[in-house]
């Protein structure tokens, strides 16, 4: 079969056409389990194979995306008269190639190896620490793993091939008080470790917990405040806040923004660093090679609070004369590669989170996440937990918060970064269609001043 | 096929087949400029097998027998408790219109036309605005078959447009979207129609005002009151959350939960709506039927298995994709309409906010209705007029709360991206912050 690929492959770059040709071909194997309320809702197991076709002329891209791999060498054929059609300026890609190369996935204890039995057990049990408690109405329990294997080739003479195995698990406990429907959750992932999902019993007891609190909790009223963040949801916030608006796909054709955006640029106080990089090894965004055949990067994009740097597609950095950062990533063979963030960090200050907490007279702390989204400079993200901060210390229990900024204000209200960096590798990104793209984020504590805060 | 069809009547007291495949082309547009030709094919089968009431599902793209049946099999060992029956096929005389030969036949030089068109129109007036856009087309074959002799198989044809204008002056950005799909070509009307509301909202955008304080009355475009009301809102009326005690609905019918003004349905039997179906993912007939009757809550929406865990009928929304069980979905969403012009509500405030786009909407407790999101495009009306674009402001509340009393409800209705049409509604009931 593998030998049957590398044909089908190597023949259809072999037909002529397009300035630019890349062929993609993918096997996907994934298991997934859920519960709802207080039984199995579902379990699968799904495989698939596919591939896609990517040609570049005439300053624009044909794509073409199929599940017959037989195709190949129509889809190739279909996507150089479909690039034909475009009718920009073309712009010169750099012409790296590394050659033939093959990276094994990277894996601690593989969920391939594990029974469905055992998986189901350990499911189970959560389910049996979270329902029939008091005021719990049910469980939201949702498993996955997902083996994804690339071969990669292009017209620069590239042949990757490359392996990923992704774990992610999120728990929820429901609580009402009749009325009401309340729910208390964490998110874990890991680059192919089945230990994560192990020995969770501590955090789906206090998961409980917290749900049953929120029954009597208070909304807040929307206003600004001073928030400390914790390190889970700061990873959110930088995700939204201003990954995003890194991704030069977002700028390269937008001349008013690239002035906005210009390198150089203060965005943050002098204890501000940000990074994004696949190269930072074994986390959910990791990888050698994108799915354009650049290798990884590590990124510095905030330095002292200065812009330094931006995460950029073969396109983009060619159009920007910067350097590729190796940023283009595609959820699965039926989409086109495009900018996207990998491990997106807040790097350490030199706080400690007591002393900002003792430092924060009136406030909120707001813990873990819901979601995040944004609209260029402006962006929301909800917190799954929020304590109400008193005289430097933590009080009563409030209903979760939405949280909003603008780029341009609220980066520079960030006034206490700690020294106690966690990554959170639970989440997944969306971004044209192409949704759950795996990511992680990361973050030591950090507090905002005036930050637009709403009951969730 | 005929392999796996043979194992599942050995294996299974109950099975069922559903296959699909789909071709799509699309045409993208970023910064005003052609960016993308894409085209799609995609093909997969699931299957669902019932021993007496324990259910294995499982899905494949590939077309590898003897993998798929040796997946079914080790699933089968670890079921899911549904006591369900597979329906028999149920003729019906009127069929609902899904498919035109026409719309997939459309060329590429047509779609990117229009959009020029399109583009064209905004860049005269705002020189300065950068839009993305996209027009796409895809014709799909969907078989479903099951143990019961039912066989169906549906032919839709289906096409959207959207069109997105950012502008930036300084530190500000505007971004307005909209869009429409249907089953036959998006019309040139229909896309001059999207324009045009587009400039309008354009204009009206280039003074950013400050915002109104809290407690002042809200109007919500159609496309507002979805983002914002409407989708919380339907989360509780999910058969799903109902049978799992999970809704606020659960028992309630025939109680009143909102204002007497709202009547809310679903209506799958519209030609030529992409959301429309003469049978459901799972072969039931769906009919037309009432979540809200002036504000009395009626029924939610039901599948198979969510029926028989609730004790309720099956409402004919099942849903699914390929690679996922069905459950229920809606199909198109219906507010009755109100008796007062749009121009009249508006006149009649002194000072309040429309909102018609919102970011960070469906990130919270939707289980208990609640929303909360930052107003993307929202204007102040000051004395029965639209005067400026406001910014930095959060728009909360709880769904239930926000109909329990309205305000107004508009004469006027507006199709939102071709499956769910609304009506303006104006609430006090919402909190404003900024």
């Amino acid at each position: 079969m593998k030998k049957d690929i590398k044909n089908i492959i190597s023949d259809s770059l072999k037909i002529n056409g397009g300035e630019y040709k890349e062929i993609r071909i993918e096997e996907n194997n994934s298991t997934r389990i859920t519960y709802r309320g207080s039984s199995r809702e579902n379990i699968s197991i799904n495989s698939g194979i596919g591939g896609c076709a990517r040609v570049y002329s005439n300053g624009g891209w044909g794509f073409s995306s199929f599940n017959d791999i037989y195709q190949s060498k129509n889809k190739m054929t279909e996507a150089i008269s479909l690039s034909k059609l475009n009718s920009s300026d073309s712009i010169n890609f750099e012409k790296n190639s590394v050659g033939k190369i093959s990276i094994p996935p990277r894996s601690i204890k593989n969920p391939k190896n594990i029974s469905l039995d055992e998986k189901i057990n350990i499911l189970e049990h959560y389910k049996d620490l979270i329902i029939n408690k008091k005021n719990i109405n049910g469980c939201d329990i949702s498993y996955g793993d997902l083996e994804r294997k690339v071969i990669f080739s292009d017209s620069l003479g590239n042949e990757i091939e490359q392996s990923f195995i992704h774990v992610i698990l999120r728990i929820s406990a429901n609580s009402t008080d009749g009325n009401e429907m309340l729910q208390s959750g964490f998110s874990i992932g890991s680059l192919g470790n089945f230990n994560i999902i192990e020995n969770l019993d501590k955090e789906v007891n206090e998961c409980v917990l917290k749900a049953q609190n929120l029954i009597n909790a208070k909304k807040i009223e929307g206003k600004e405040s001073t928030v400390i963040l914790d390190q889970i949801l700061a990873g959110v916030f930088v995700h939204e806040a201003f990954g995003h608006l890194s991704e030069a796909d977002n700028v390269y054709e937008n001349d008013r923004l690239r002035k906005i955006l210009k390198l150089g640029t203060k965005f943050g106080n002098k204890d501000l660093n940000i990074t994004d990089g696949a190269k930072i090894p074994n986390l959910r965004g990791s990888y050698d090679f994108d799915d354009e055949g650049t290798p990884s990067t590590k990124t510095p994009l905030i330095r002292d609070g200065e812009l330094v740097g931006r995460l950029h597609s073969k396109e983009t950095a060619s159009k920007m004369n910067e350097k590729n950062t190796g940023n283009a990533r595609a959820i699965s063979y039926s989409y086109p590669p495009i900018v996207r963030m990998t491990n997106t960090i807040i790097e350490n200050s030199n706080n400690n989170i007591k002393d900002i907490m003792k430092d924060t007279k009136d406030g909120l702390y707001v813990k873990n996440w819901y979601g995040g989204m944004t609209q260029h400079e402006m962006f929301t993200f909800s917190s799954a937990e929020t304590y109400k901060i008193e005289n430097g210390e933590i009080k009563e229990t409030l209903r979760p918060v939405k949280l909003s900024g603008n780029l341009f204000n609220t980066l520079k209200n960030i006034d206490g970064i700690a020294d106690d960096l966690l990554i959170n590798q639970g989440g997944g990104c969306g971004k044209g269609g192409q949704m759950p793209l795996p990511v992680s984020n990361g973050s030591p504590h950090i507090r905002i001043n005036n930050c637009l805060v709403s009951s969730g | 096929m005929k392999k796996i069809k043979n194992y599942l009547s050995g294996k299974f007291d109950q099975h069922e087949i559903y296959s699909s495949q789909s071709n799509s082309r699309s045409i993208s547009f970023e910064s005003n400029a052609l960016k993308e030709i894409s085209s799609k094919q995609s093909q997969g089968t699931a299957i669902r097998g019932i021993k007496k009431s324990d259910l294995t599902f499982a899905s494949t793209s590939s077309t590898n027998t003897d993998k798929f049946i040796n997946v079914i099999d080790e699933l089968s060992d670890y079921p899911i408790f549904a006591p369900i029956n597979f329906p028999k096929y149920i003729k019906k005389e009127k069929q609902v219109k899904l498919y035109s030969k026409d719309t997939y036949k459309f060329p590429n030089d047509y779609l990117i036309n229009q959009i020029k068109l399109s583009q064209d129109k905004i860049l005269k007036l705002f020189p300065e605005a950068l839009c993305d856009s996209g027009f796409s087309l895809i014709e799909s074959e969907s078989k479903l078959e099951n143990s019961s002799d039912l066989e169906i198989i549906t032919k839709q044809s289906y096409s959207s447009f959207y069109i997105s204008v950012q502008v930036i002056n300084n530190k500000d950005m505007l971004n307005i979207y909209d869009g429409s799909s249907s089953s036959l070509i998006i019309s040139e009307d229909k896309i001059n129609m999207i324009t045009e509301k587009i400039i309008k909202y354009l204009k009206l955008g280039e003074k950013i005002v400050e915002s109104p304080k809290n407690g002042c009355p809200v109007v919500f475009t159609p496309s507002g009151l979805l983002q914002s009301i409407i989708s919380p809102l339907l989360v509780s009326f999910n058969g799903s959350n109902i049978a799992k005690n999970l809704s606020k609905l659960s028992n309630k019918e025939n109680t009143k939960i909102l204002d007497e003004k709202i009547s809310i349905y679903d209506n799958p039997l519209l030609d030529y709506s992409p959301a429309s179906k003469n049978y459901d993912d799972e072969g039931v007939s769906s009919e037309k039927f009432h979540l809200i009757k002036d504000g009395k809550f009626i029924s939610g929406y039901y599948d198979l298995k969510s029926s028989k865990e609730a004790k309720k009928e099956t409402t004919g929304s099942a849903g699914r994709s390929i690679n996922s069980q069905p459950m229920p979905t809606t199909s198109n969403i219906i507010m009755q309409k109100g008796k007062d012009k749009l121009d009249n509500i508006i006149k009649s405030i002194d000072d309040g906010i429309l909102i018609d786009s919102l970011l960070g909407a469906g990130q919270g407790n939707e289980l208990s209705g609640d929303f909360s999101a930052n107003i993307s495009l929202g204007y102040r009306i000051k004395n029965g007029e639209l005067i400026g674009r406001i910014k930095n402001t959060m728009l909360s509340g709880n769904a239930f709360d926000a109909l329990s009393k309205i305000n107004h409800i508009s004469l006027e209705t507006e199709n939102i991206f071709g499956t769910i049409n609304l009506p303006y509604l104006c609430t006090n009931n919402v909190e404003i912050s900024s």
